[in-house]
């Protein structure tokens, strides 16, 4: 059964789209992430367009996080005070990532470029991931206790000027690195068509030393707005947001995220990091190889700007 | 085409168009199908024209400047009249809506005076040409830097036509001169490509890459194309099914760009062009698709926001759906 996308402007078949999402959705249930950096690229294995790929799966997540960020709302574990300097770090992020698709698109660079930044982002946090996680394994199997990092430590960042205190953070930092934080994230939001969420969360740990507990909350915060706004620009700025293709993926993930939540919650954390690094580098591999290997067909068609 | 129903669009039209949009593609998307058929009140369609014969002489006619005027090109010779071919579409408009995939399109037509005993005859040859909306498209050639591939070259064409078909009796180099080919664009070889410039101005012959380089770029335009379905050529796909009548099938695939396609139809016989006619047909986005689409290019703001409401409401719906009973 196919469905003809209004702004994709191709012909595809619903069950495809909705596996998709489901098969997505699933994967993002069962760890615990948005997910967008498995759509996007998927979007574009199956031919949606680069441009197109990357605002509709802005969209998603806004569906996506929706839910998640309500549920931490109830439980009171949204920093909004930092959850509004990495918002406002953000949406400027989203604004100019946006139109940096713009002007991308038009000298033909956004596909690689797109490309290059998933390498490089999904083989970096891919690694990392593996290491600590066949670490912890190690140290399980080995039945040592796990060494857990202790809150207070003073690094550069304390040194920095703008000062805030965030309350529910229990944090007296400067606001100038959640605020750059956010405007990455934001940018790479934009760009390659994620939430961030991948960056987000180890940088609100590592780097800002948030407490655990209002770690997922605040992102998730940030991520539902920050998806929106980009969804908003690339409506706007490119005509790329294919609501048809956006709500099939919606329907799916809603569904698949339920059965990944409950095999989840079957499997221990560092395992489940293990899989999550696993398939984050299989990912990172196959668009490298498309980086690299030489292509069957070495012209293409682009977007020609301007066109009647 | 006309955008002016949306660009009259009041605030308030505008909320019940979102919320009902809401409801229809939070329910689910296949619910979309059936909203289709909807009524609104009947846009005006441009009225549709008939066919018109083309006079041959002088030799190439551009289908933009072939005026209705029909120019009878009665033969002085006292017996035989001259031969002349009149055809007509299957479908002069094509609607895409939701469930469109591809269409085929029927062309039929007839040899006036036709002089032929039998459809086996194969006196005449008969070349279908069916052009989409003339477009600018950019080709892109990658080439390795530092281990990675990436676009460097790159040649802007204007007025390329979006979809390209020729459906013909015979390969065309047994059919008629490459000069009459030539001359009336017919055959991928001949596809209307200006080389312009990123200011949009066609480029003089000195401003242009070198011919052969050129050529690349024009041949990869038309093997990607092809590759697309949207250059189709079919040579021996037009049949006569009587001594004067004749047809073919030809397919629009479902990624055919919308807007007005010309028809070309000629006759020939004996290597010499004798009549070309010319008919239009119209692919019109309909229903949802058009709602959608042109809401996304008039308002975007308004549509981006609703994309963004709808994308809340299903997520906080989704939670509500699959929570019940686990909380």
């Amino acid at each position: 059964m196919s469905i003809y996308l209004p702004i994709a402007e191709m012909s595809v078949n619903i069950w495809l789209i909705l596996g998709l999402g489901g098969g997505v959705g699933f994967l993002s249930g069962m760890f615990g992430v948005g997910g967008g950096f498995l759509m996007t690229p998927l979007l574009l294995f199956i031919g949606i367009p680069t441009a197109v790929a990357v605002g509709t799966e802005a969209a998603q997540i806004v569906a996506s996080s929706a839910s998640g960020a309500l549920a931490q709302w109830r439980r009171r574990n949204i920093d909004f005070k930092l959850g509004f300097v990495l918002l406002v770090g953000g949406i400027i992020g989203a604004y100019i990532g946006t139109d940096l698709v713009k002007v991308l698109r038009r000298s033909g660079q956004f596909d690689a470029v797109v490309s290059i930044t998933y390498v490089i982002l999904l083989g970096s946090v891919g690694t990392l991931m593996m290491i600590e996680s066949i670490n912890t394994i190690r140290k399980v199997s080995a039945g040592k206790p796990q060494v857990h990092r202790k809150s207070g430590q003073h690094s550069w960042i304390h040194g920095l000027p703008f000062k805030m205190r965030f309350q529910r953070s229990k944090l007296y930092i400067s606001a100038i690195p959640p605020l750059l934080l956010g405007t990455f994230v934001g940018l790479l939001s934009a760009i390659m068509g994620v939430g961030g969420g991948f960056i987000m969360v180890p940088a609100m740990i590592y780097l800002l030393r948030m407490p655990t507990s209002v770690v997922i909350g605040t992102s998730l915060f940030q991520i539902l707005f920050v998806t929106a706004s980009a969804t908003i620009f690339h409506s706007v700025q490119n005509q790329s947001v294919d609501v048809v293709l956006a709500g099939l993926l919606m329907l799916g993930g809603a569904i698949g995220a339920q059965f990944g939540t409950s095999v989840g919650e079957k499997l221990r954390g560092e395992q489940l990091r293990f899989l999550l690094a696993a398939i984050v580098l299989a990912v990172c591999l196959k668009i490298a190889l498309g980086l690299v290997l030489t292509p069957r067909e070495l012209f293409s068609l682009g977007f020609a700007a301007g066109g009647h | 085409m006309s955008f002016d129903r949306f660009s009259s669009f009041s605030a308030g039209r505008v909320k019940s168009v979102i919320v009902a949009i809401l409801f229809a593609l939070v329910l689910c998307p296949v619910v979309t199908s059936p909203t289709d058929a909807q009524e609104r009140p009947r846009r005006e369609r441009p009225p549709v024209t008939r066919g018109e014969l083309v006079p041959i002489k002088p030799p190439p006619a551009p289908p933009a400047a072939a005026a209705e005027q029909k120019r009878e090109t009665e033969a002085e010779k006292p017996q035989l009249l001259p031969e002349t071919v009149q055809a007509d579409v299957s479908t002069r408009n094509v609607a895409v809506t939701s469930s469109f995939t591809g269409t085929e399109i029927v062309v039929f037509g007839a040899v006036d005076n036709s002089r032929q005993d039998s459809p086996q005859a194969g006196l005449y040859d008969v070349v279908i040409v069916i052009e989409g909306v003339p477009g600018r498209v950019s080709a892109r050639r990658k080439s390795r830097v530092g281990g990675i591939w990436l676009n460097t070259n790159s040649a802007l064409f204007d007025d390329v036509p979006s979809y390209y078909a020729i459906a013909s009796t015979r390969p065309l180099d047994e059919i008629t001169s490459d000069a009459t080919l030539i001359g009336y664009e017919i055959g991928f070889d001949h596809v209307r490509m200006t080389p312009i410039g990123n200011d949009g101005r066609p480029l003089n012959v000195a401003d242009r890459m070198p011919p052969a380089e050129l050529k690349q770029f024009r041949e990869a335009v038309i093997r990607l194309k092809q590759k697309d379905g949207l250059y189709v050529a079919e040579e021996y796909s037009v049949a006569f099914i009587g001594r004067s009548l004749f047809r073919a099938t030809i397919s629009l695939p479902a990624n055919v760009p919308v807007g007005p396609f010309v028809t070309r139809v000629y006759l020939f016989r004996g290597q010499q062009l004798l009549s070309q006619y010319n008919v239009r047909l119209v692919l019109e986005r309909e229903g949802f698709e058009r709602i959608m689409h042109e809401f996304a290019l008039k308002r975007p703001l308004a549509y981006g926001i609703m994309t963004v409401l709808l994308a809340i409401m299903a997520g906080l719906a989704a939670s509500t759906v699959f929570r019940k009973g686990s909380h």
